[in-house]
């Protein structure tokens, strides 16, 4: 067992009164694709914004490399190697794609040249790379989510959180951001992906971790918690005999 | 495209350092140093309303807090103006530090209001104090040159309009503060600190500013805290970036010398209909922010930026 590069330890998140995130613990292992799945407001974007560091743990522990990061600015946790994605797109609307990727790789390319060489990488990888003088506003949604993906991977991440890259897109389009994320995953890079699509998500976790109000129900690879009653429940609510 | 622009620049700046050869009239020069001045102010404010988006309606305390320090120095502690001119641009830029952790947090007009009652509180504190001199305000040593002073406000505004072009054009600087601009959450998940950079973009806003207020006060020798502290310097700026083309460097320049112009032409020619400047000056603004939301820039023809930076 290689070590793990994400421990969630008993993740608690409360808003007031309000638990979102309730004692939730998992792992990610290096290189895997582990998808967080969940029925609308389970938690999985305020879990997102724990690990990213938008909000701060309530209770509990996020290791990542070892290291606790519960509390650590999300820039911060840019420079230690996770890459996020919003599942409401968050381009730079005023400025041309190719600015927003430049803008990312700033990260890792402090110069401006040397930024700009990579962000061309980025978009030819993305398949941007012909609308880069395009003001951002100006994508599909397809093209904006693309960006998105885009501008996390300029931050040459060793783990990336995908919020819903795939919803609102068209089969064919589906179909190539399934790619992608399959790519980076032979590139080495580790991704936690949220995503409501099934027939997505099933073909491209190796395992998944299922919230229900807050807290872990199921965990395991796509088969196995296909069949799990308590997620069968939770998707579909029970039957009264 | 941006080269030839800022070819375009330093060939205007050249022409200004000719224009004391030309111009003999006292009068004429101080037109020509008031409207350099203006320059520098609405590109100082530029740099927070256009790059990073926020209007800020206290820029007139960074003028001021620059007159009185240089003021103060001189008469007081007997400094010369150089050093006295500089320290007023040390002190602005200290006042963007302290005022810029709890008002840069605020966003849009409560921004606006929390910088505008910030300059209004300095005024009142201006005007109590005894070493400012209170409302009968402060007078310099005079220095009778207006060539002097033309070049010094001209080194001071150039100077700072070409570090801005470096730090906002070329360096990673002004795009890091675009990207903020236009989406701070998501500029964070890109590694970027906003709190940090809007800090930054500040002081960047605040030190020329100080500096040119430092040269205001020996210039005019007389500072009282309506001159140096009152809202003129904001709203006249605001109105010469948002006319001129707000988010970019030649926009404000553009725009101070066309309102600077009208406004000179106005008091010279007709300063018995005086009621009607403000209406003329209003009706501009709100037709520009209408019709020409990137300003008089906005409406010269700009080639494809396609192929600009392939």
């Amino acid at each position: 067992m290689p070590e793990p590069i994400l421990v969630l330890e008993n993740v608690t998140k409360n808003f007031g009164g309000l638990t979102a995130v309730n004692e939730v613990s998992f792992q990610v292992r290096p290189k895997e694709i582990m998808g967080l799945i969940g029925p609308n407001g389970a938690g999985k974007t305020t879990l997102f914004n724990v690990i990213s560091g938008y909000y701060a743990p309530s209770r509990g522990k996020v290791l990542f490399r070892g290291k606790d990061i519960g509390g650590k600015t999300p820039y911060a946790l840019a420079g230690r190697g996770i890459g996020r994605t919003f599942q409401v797109v968050k381009p730079f609307p005023g400025l041309s794609v190719l600015e927003n990727v430049i803008i990312a790789s700033f990260l890792r390319h402090p110069k401006r040249a040397r930024a700009e060489e990579h962000a061309w990488k980025i978009l030819e990888f993305t398949e941007l790379a012909d609308r880069a003088h395009q003001s951002a506003s100006s994508l599909t949604l397809a093209g904006r989510k693309r960006l998105e993906i885009g501008k996390a991977l300029a931050l040459e991440p060793t783990f990336l959180l995908l919020d819903e890259v795939v919803a609102g897109l068209n089969p064919t389009e589906v179909d190539h951001t399934i790619e992608l994320i399959l790519k980076l995953r032979d590139q080495g890079i580790t991704i936690l992906i949220v995503e409501h699509i099934m027939r997505v998500i099933m073909r491209i976790s190796d395992r998944l971790v299922v919230l229900n109000f807050g807290q872990k129900i199921a965990e395991g690879p796509p088969g196995e918690v296909a069949k799990d009653p308590g997620v069968v429940e939770a998707y579909l609510g029970v039957e009264k005999a | 495209m941006r080269d030839r622009r800022l070819a375009g620049c330093v060939l205007a700046f050249a022409a200004t350092l000719l224009v004391p050869a030309v111009v003999h009239d006292t009068f004429l020069l101080r037109v020509f140093t008031e409207a350099v001045m203006w320059i520098g102010l609405a590109v100082t404010f530029d740099v927070l309303a256009g790059y990073a988006g926020y209007l800020n309606f206290g820029h007139s305390a960074f003028f001021g807090i620059g007159a009185y320090t240089t003021a103060i120095l001189m008469v007081r502690a007997g400094w010369h103006f150089a050093p006295a001119a500089a320290a007023g641009g040390a002190a602005a830029g200290l006042g963007a530090l302290v005022a810029g952790f709890p008002t840069l947090r605020l966003k849009g007009a409560y921004f606006a209001i929390a910088t505008w009652a910030l300059a209004r509180a300095i005024q009142q504190i201006v005007l109590m104090m005894d070493i400012t001199g209170g409302p009968d305000g402060m007078r310099l040593p005079a220095l009778l040159s207006p060539r002097f002073f033309y070049y010094v406000m001209l080194g001071v505004a150039s100077v700072t309009f070409f570090a801005y072009w470096f730090l906002l054009e070329r360096a990673p600087f002004g795009l890091k503060l675009k990207a903020v601009r236009e989406d701070e959450q998501g500029a964070k998940a890109l590694g970027l600190n906003p709190t940090k950079l809007k800090i930054q973009a500040f002081i960047l806003s605040a030190v020329p500013t100080g500096i040119i207020g430092g040269v205001f006060a020996y210039w005019v020798t007389f500072i009282d805290p309506a001159s140096t502290l009152g809202d003129l310097v904001s709203d006249q700026a605001l109105v010469m970036v948002v006319f001129g083309g707000m988010g970019t460097l030649i926009g404000p320049v553009i725009g101070a010398v066309l309102i600077f112009a009208f406004k000179t032409l106005f008091w010279a020619y007709l300063s018995d209909y005086e009621v009607l400047y403000l209406i003329i000056l209003g009706a501009v603004i709100a037709g520009s922010v209408v019709f020409l939301p990137d300003g008089v820039l906005g409406m010269l023809p700009r080639r494809k930026e396609a192929g600009n930076r392939a």
